[in-house]
């Protein structure tokens, strides 16, 4: 059997306490309307927060020098990925100094934790995340990055180089 | 018998055993790159040091005779360091290519970096810049920079096939594995040479980037391309199986397999897979249902059931006693497939007999007193129109039957055909009723060899769930008809 304990007299006097929530409300709307600058909140999405160039948002594919993308399908990336979310198809490269290409490079971008360990995983630099963190979209495939969306995206700017380069190990000697 | 002791470990040996081959029986790894079980001794790869004691200088453990009383250290200090050096050789010129080597994960060089190695390359000097992707033949992909030059491919052709193609070109660090002008690798053994290369430098056109290896599992299996009855391990994950590779049974095919039999797992996939029941050329029917009316139907007929060698022991007995114990009016035909050369041999593995069970197949028919026609009596059969229905007992590996697309006529006029079938191909499109079954590498059974050895095969993979075997089929049927419980 259940009681059901009815309010006593004394939690009538609930006027003060709304008064006070009210004080701190327009305290701060005052203080807004009057310091605009100040303001912790921003208008998004009409304004953006820009992140330091070191934040660990969507990934990008680099490029050769060449334009060309940077990626070896070795599958590290694939292999560390805790989410399991990048899939990868390697095919072969017609020039034999490249031999081994993703001919498709896909990252479900829900299923990713931005872990950055994809990033920390590439031998060569070929994976890296950027900046952009706005993943909103409405229809679900687009929500599967292909290479076309990871390496050659406007916000990448033609592509982004790889600081690896084959070239340049070969001259090497190495 | 003479007395060898490695690492505080003793056994007996027959006289002329190498020291490497004691240490592999008594389970102590000893690293080795050239030495290969199944080839001669080459002695150049340097990596089987071992300290013998009473002997100031370390000596390689394959080119070592155990004599009586030696005592040999492979995991002291001295060794150790021996090997590490010996390795630091062999990967000076060695590209790092080890994300794009097919070879990673399962490469002798990682792993005795790992083991031993751990320093740090100081060559001051460049590295030799070799070709790379050098085509040596239609299965082989030869990387001169990988390549350790451990002669085991070279040996191989020359001991093993006979074929001579493959030699080692130039002297010092300019040495180059190549084929001869004018004659690639093209002999039905080659792509064993790609599993005895311990590196990258020999890899399969099939297999070339599909997967890495780390995505794959192993497990044991017997190939069914032909009567030999090959021990292979299949290398398989969710998107299906990948390769086959010879496991060591020196009963039955010593170290190898042939060519020919690595292709026997495509059509085990499921692209090539007939996935349900198709009935007058339309899919979808549920397999209990199908089964129920095929038995319904085939009571009191006059039936032809023609049979292939391509199934396991069990799954004859199950077959058998259904159509040749609890029926009547059931007359037997065996379908040997490739009867131009079925008696052929070539000399190493391969054999004419297309299927791994024929010897299973006849015993079976023995045991339950089947005496079965031949094709030609089929034929004449088929054209006295003897039979009301027909069950084939179709075979999987269907490059087995090259004359499989010419016989399709005569059984398009054998009444209503049941045509049991692992494959779908647009010939069977014909027949009345095709039943999916279960592949070779998805059953459990008994395979009998050319021999007679029988060898157990295991279900290990699941790729078409609605697929029956044939004892699972009997079963069905035998109850649709009313004959069993």
């Amino acid at each position: 059997m259940s009681v059901v304990k009815r309010p006593s007299q004394k939690s009538k006097w609930y006027i003060p306490g709304i008064l006070t929530g009210l004080k701190i409300t327009m305290k701060h709307m005052l203080f807004n309307l009057t310091h605009r600058k100040e303001m912790m909140t921003i208008n998004y999405p009409e304004e953006k927060y820009q992140y330091s160039d070191r934040f660990k948002g969507n990934h990008i594919l680099t490029v050769k020098k060449d334009g060309s993308i940077r990626c070896t399908a070795c599958m590290l990336c694939a292999t560390y990925c805790p989410a399991e979310c990048i899939s990868i198809t390697a095919a072969e490269h017609d020039d034999p100094t490249v031999e081994k290409f993703p001919i498709s490079y896909e990252i479900d971008i829900l299923r990713c934790v931005f872990c950055g360990f994809c990033e920390e995983a590439c031998p060569v630099d070929a994976i890296r995340m950027g900046p952009e963190h706005q993943t909103a979209a409405i229809a679900g495939e687009r929500f599967i990055y292909d290479i076309t969306r990871l390496a050659y995206r406007p916000e990448n700017k033609g592509g982004v180089l790889s600081k690896v380069d084959d070239e340049e190990r070969h001259r090497r000697g190495l | 018998m003479p007395k060898v002791t490695i690492n505080g470990k003793s056994i007996d040996v027959e006289a002329g055993t190498s020291v490497i081959k004691a240490a592999q029986l008594l389970n102590i790894p000893i690293a080795h790159y050239c030495w290969h079980e199944g080839l001669s001794v080459a002695g150049a790869c340097r990596m089987c040091l071992v300290e013998v004691e009473k002997n100031p200088k370390l000596q390689i453990a394959c080119n070592l005779p155990v004599t009586d009383g030696m005592v040999v250290h492979t995991e002291n200090e001295k060794v150790k360091d021996a090997v590490k050096w010996s390795l630091d050789f062999h990967l000076i010129n060695h590209p790092l290519d080890c994300p794009i080597c097919d070879q990673a994960g399962e490469c002798k060089l990682q792993d005795y970096y790992m083991n031993y190695g751990l320093y740090n390359p100081e060559m001051a000097e460049r590295k030799q810049k070799k070709n790379k992707a050098v085509s040596l033949g239609d299965r082989v992909v030869l990387d001169q920079e990988r390549c350790i030059l451990c002669s085991r491919c070279v040996r191989f052709t020359n001991e093993v096939t006979k074929t001579y193609e493959l030699g080692i070109f130039n002297r010092g660090d300019r040495s180059v594995l190549s084929t001869f002008e004018n004659r690639p690798l093209n002999n039905n053994y080659s792509v064993n040479t790609v599993d005895i290369c311990p590196v990258g430098a020999l890899t399969s056109k099939d297999f070339r980037f599909k997967q890495r290896v780390w995505f794959l599992k192993d497990f044991e299996s017997v190939c069914n391309g032909c009567s030999t009855g090959c021990n292979v391990k299949v290398s398989y994950n969710n998107n299906g199986v990948f390769r086959l590779r010879p496991k060591v049974n020196k009963e039955v095919n010593g170290f190898w397999m042939c060519d020919e039999g690595r292709d026997v797992y495509k059509f085990v996939n499921k692209e090539y897979r007939l996935d349900q029941v198709v009935e007058n050329k339309v899919k979808g029917k549920p397999m209990a249902l199908a089964l129920q009316e095929i038995g319904q139907k085939i009571k009191g007929q006059n039936l032809a059931v023609v049979v292939t060698g391509q199934y396991t022991v069990e799954e004859y007995d199950a077959f058998f006693e259904l159509f040749a114990g609890k029926l009547k009016n059931v007359k037997f035909y065996h379908w040997m497939g490739n009867e131009e050369n079925f008696e052929s041999f070539d000399g190493i593995l391969l054999r004419g007999d297309k299927n791994p069970n024929t010897q299973g197949l006849l015993k079976s028919m023995k045991k339950h007193g089947i005496k079965a026609g031949n094709w030609k009596d089929f034929e004449s059969a088929v054209v006295k129109k003897e039979m009301q229905m027909t069950v084939v007992a179709a075979p999987e590996n269907q490059k087995a039957y090259p004359e499989m697309k010419s016989r399709m006529k005569t059984f398009e006029n054998a009444g209503e055909v049941i045509w049991l079938s692992s494959c779908s191909s647009e010939d069977f499109n014909n027949f009345k009723w095709q039943i999916p079954m279960k592949s070779y590498l998805e059953k459990t059974g008994t395979f009998v060899n050319f021999k007679g050895i029988e060898q157990k095969i295991k279900a290990n993979v699941k790729i078409i769930p609605d697929a029956v075997d044939l004892v699972q089929l009997s079963a069905a049927l035998g109850e649709s008809i009313g004959v069993m419980r």
